[in-house]
């Protein structure tokens, strides 16, 4: 048959195989903290177990030789030979952190190996118990030129039990030479009496006969897996005449041998170019069982309700409006809800962000000094897998911060009357549409002196203002702001919380901050579940129809025409709690006809991006409803103020109001 | 279990009454524990004729089991005949060097 | 062609060795670990079985041990397969009752060359 081609499971190799260092890492982590069960060492055990197995079948020769060591050394640690201890646990950490580092180089083609993983393997050979022995392949010593050979073979009762049957063993003989039964018999332990024989055991002997330039080789391949089911005795016939027996020999190894080293060389050489070839990464998702059987469950209905419908399609009067009626509603559930098991399919568990925490806790507390407690809740909070990949970054920034800046050394919590070890608390769950995701220290609290002096300093505020806690608070926020007296080499790499902020809002999210002082911070990041669903309101502006995310959205307001202000160079503005904002009228930003023009007659929607304010003018709100983004990039061109288009439910196009560029064009009619 | 085993001896059956006992087509360790009884009864009447022309898969479990019976039915003087025997029987017994003492038909001595 | 029961914990290794087998011919099942495999075993009747041995859940070997308790898997070839290339531990898979053992790694013509040698 055709040589199957394996590259197509490196991918899986690969995806499995990190989750498998996750899970190592985690039950390290678990054992450090003075956990006890040995399922843990099981675990890590396995996963570097199934590593180096994938590794060597799918031909990554590098992973496969580093796991091996790896492995070697968790066998002393599984059969108890040796002890897990801190240094052995920073060892296995970094082993970790080297095979991932491997995979990932394996996976884009590169070589795996490099100068850490080597001086690492070294490390790892040099405590494994009476070195790891390389797998010497001991050359098999030539065999003797035979005219066959005798085996006597005797079935232990228990053979047939074992799933070795002879009458395979006596058809791989056959393939061998010929086979010629000498004398078969049934053995002594066989019952005399026929009813009392267990017929599930076996009591038969043979003795055998294989004529032919057999190989020793070949002859105890064919028995390998009997050691202990039989009793075995091979003895070689002399060769009757040189002439004929000993050319045959060669010819007749040759091609086995041929064969067997062959073929492995060659799968792994194409295995590599086909990695080399196609790191390219079109991106997959597992998706539980359950979820596939709910929406089969969804279009089941939904199709049921389709035969309903066109029954009352075809045979329609005005008696079947009522029917009608359900139908749709019943159209509109099963759309709902297909549209939520489809959605729920993108859905993975935070708990594999969260799981990274453990390990960069661990490693600031070594480097800081400080005593922390991490806390997980929520794990099994779902969220979209997009959004899971972008989120860990920002969540990795409040965590160092936590820790950075937040909790204090243990001396300073003693003065303070708080337990030394501090705790850090991460925390998901679901809050109406949205995923909010706390982390939680019960540290110190923001310093609000400093930061005050810091805004002061760089001119984000006026020396004197006079700012609310939850004020200065926002300040973090602002770009290029750190409040670390010394820079560490943790917090202080040029990343501020601004950039946390920003990368939260690209995922269409906010971040804020409590605080208390000497009690502690609370960060809470709130996500929309999905990034291509929105919940809008819809607003007519003309005859077009245009969506405002609901999670922007501050208020919406009729304006007495009093109530505008024109300001110098033609922008207009209105007071809001305390505030003057200026009024983008949405008609003249976008270019439409026909739309209200007095500020009295239309609506004006108050939004908030970055903290900024604007109003937007409309003529009217048609109601809210969840809009599916679809890129105005991909299907036309990106247009300034417009995120995205989407259809509303008259089957219209609406654009979706893209409130971070709208407000951008507030500030420069307010700076006009 | 695809193949039919109708034993075709009375229960109470008298001595010197053949009885006939068809194998499975599906003559396989499993299956023997069943053959074993029912071969046992026969025993008693000490002729025993095998059907085994419906065997499609046999092991060395099954050819064991009527190695056995020949043993049984030679310490007590009984007979063994044969109705039938499939290729696949004739095959595997002739493997196992087991052809000449089961006294299979059609087979040459092993 | 033959029923296979395929069982490892690893997707990818376990999706190499049904893709393989499926080329030949074979119809396979899959199970994740140990006690899927009892499950699949019950649900039908294999002629073979290929099995890791560190799996969570249930191990290959104590898998095993329940399969040979089966009168019905009491003869059906029952292949680890294993990385371990110390005997212990293919001694210990003999003992609970494998037939024999395929060392990983093995390449696709490996495995149908011992599929067919255990299938006869």
């Amino acid at each position: 048959m055709a040589a199957v081609d394996l590259t197509q499971f490196h991918k899986t190799f690969f995806e499995e195989s990190l989750e498998g260092l996750d899970a190592m890492e985690a039950a390290l982590l678990a054992l450090d903290s003075g956990s006890t069960d040995h399922e843990l060492v099981h675990t890590i055990f396995r996963a570097a177990h199934s590593i180096k197995g994938g590794a060597a079948t799918f031909g990554f020769a590098d992973v496969a030789a580093f796991t091996h060591v790896a492995e070697s050394l968790l066998e002393e640690v599984r059969s108890e030979r040796r002890v897990v201890d801190a240094a052995l646990t920073d060892l296995l950490l970094r082993s970790v952190d080297c095979m991932r580092a491997m995979l990932d180089r394996t996976a884009q083609g590169l070589p795996a190996a490099d100068a850490t993983s080597e001086s690492l393997r070294v490390e790892l050979a040099q405590l494994v118990e009476g070195e790891v022995a390389a797998v010497a392949v001991a050359s098999k010593p030539k065999s003797a030129a035979v005219a066959g050979w005798d085996i006597r073979f005797v079935a232990m009762p228990h053979l047939l039990q074992t799933g070795n049957e002879p009458l395979r063993l006596f058809r791989e003989l056959q393939q061998l030479g010929r086979l010629e039964v000498l004398r078969a018999f049934i053995t002594d332990a066989a019952p005399a009496e026929f009813a009392a024989i267990d017929p599930g055991q076996c009591y038969l002997g043979w003795e055998l006969r294989l004529h032919g330039a057999v190989a020793r080789a070949d002859l105890d391949a064919v028995f390998e897996w009997l050691d202990g089911d039989c009793e075995l005795a091979i003895t070689a016939l002399a060769a009757p005449q040189e002439a004929a027996a000993p050319a045959p020999v060669p010819a007749a190894a040759a091609p086995a041998v041929a064969a067997s080293t062959a073929v492995p060389a060659a799968a792994p050489a194409g295995a590599r170019e086909g990695s080399a070839s196609g790191p390219a990464d079109g991106g997959s998702i597992r998706v539980g069982i359950d979820k596939v059987d709910a929406l089969i469950d969804m279009m089941g209905e939904l199709v049921i309700t389709q035969s309903m419908l066109n029954d009352i399609g075809t045979n329609f009067d005005v008696s079947q409006l009522e029917r009608l009626r359900e139908g749709l509603a019943q159209l509109e559930r099963n759309t709902r809800e297909l549209q939520d098991s489809v959605m729920r399919i993108r859905m993975l568990p935070i708990g594999s962000v969260f799981n990274r925490f453990p390990r960069l806790v661990r490693d600031l507390e070594r480097k800081l000094g400080k005593q922390v407690r991490l806390e997980l809740q929520g794990e099994q909070t779902e969220l979209d897998k997009t959004v899971l990949e972008k989120i860990g970054d920002p969540m990795v920034h409040l965590v160092r911060n936590a820790i950075d800046h937040g909790l204090e050394v243990p001396e300073q919590r003693r003065a303070a009357g708080k337990p030394e070890t501090g705790t850090l608390t991460l925390d998901a769950h679901h809050e109406g549409g949205n995923i909010v995701v706390r982390i939680s220290d019960d540290g110190a609290g923001l310093n609000r002196e400093r930061i005050l002096a810091k805004a002061v300093e760089r001119g984000l505020v006026p020396a004197g203002q006079q700012l609310s806690d939850d004020e200065v608070a926002e300040l973090i926020f602002q770009p290029g702001f750190s409040t670390a007296a010394v820079a560490t080499d943790l917090s202080g790499r040029g990343v501020g919380m601004d950039v946390v902020r920003r990368n939260v809002r690209d995922l269409g999210g906010t971040v804020g901050v409590k605080s208390v002082a000497g009690k502690g911070s609370v960060f809470t990041i709130a996500l929309p579940l999905t990034l291509a669903i929105i919940d809008g309101l819809v607003t007519a502006v003309g005859e077009e129809r245009y969506i405002v995310p609901l999670i922007s959205i501050v208020e919406s307001l009729r304006l007495g025409a009093d109530t505008v202000r024109r300001i110098a160079g033609g922008g207009e503005v209105f007071q809001f709690r305390g505030e003057y904002l200026p009024i983008i009228r949405l008609h003249r930003a976008f270019g439409c006809t026909d739309a209200i023009a007095e500020i009295e007659r239309g609506i004006v929607v108050v939004v908030e991006d970055e903290g900024q304010r604007v109003g937007l003018l409309v003529d009217e709100l048609l109601g809210q409803q969840q809009a599916v983004i679809k890129s105005l990039e991909k299907h036309y061109e990106r247009v300034q103020g417009v995120s995205g288009a989407t259809i509303v439910s008259d089957g219209s196009v609406a654009l979706i109001v893209d409130v971070g560029g709208v407000v951008r064009l507030g500030r420069r009619v307010k700076a006009a | 279990m695809a193949g039919k085993r109708a034993a075709k001896h009375d229960e109470g059956q008298a001595a010197g009454e053949v009885a006939t006992v068809v194998l499975p087509a599906d003559c396989r360790i499993a299956a023997q524990a069943a053959l074993q009884a029912e071969l046992a009864q026969a025993l008693q009447g000490g002729a025993i004729e095998l059907d085994g022309s419906q065997v499609e898969r046999v092991d060395t479990a099954a050819l064991q089991l009527l190695v056995l019976l020949r043993r049984a039915l030679d310490g007590c003087s009984g007979t063994l005949a044969w109705r039938g025997s499939s290729a696949a029987l004739n095959d595997a017994a002739g493997l196992l060097g087991l052809a000449r003492i089961l006294e299979l038909p059609a087979v040459g001595p092993a | 062609m033959a029923k296979i029961l395929a069982v490892d914990d690893s997707t990818s290794m376990r999706g190499m060795v049904a893709f393989t087998l499926r080329g030949a011919g074979h119809e396979v099942t899959e199970a994740e670990n140990g006690q899927l495999a009892l499950d699949a075993a019950s649900a039908s009747a294999f002629d073979l079985v290929l099995a890791d041995v560190n799996m969570p859940v249930m191990d290959g070997i104590s898998m095993v041990r329940a399969l040979r308790a089966r009168p019905e898997y009491q003869g059906v070839p029952i292949l680890m397969l294993t990385t371990e290339s110390n005997t212990e531990k293919k001694m210990e898979g003999k003992a609970a009752g494998a037939t024999g053992w395929l060392v990983k790694p093995f390449d696709p013509e490996q495995l149908l060359a011992t599929v067919k040698r255990v299938l006869g």
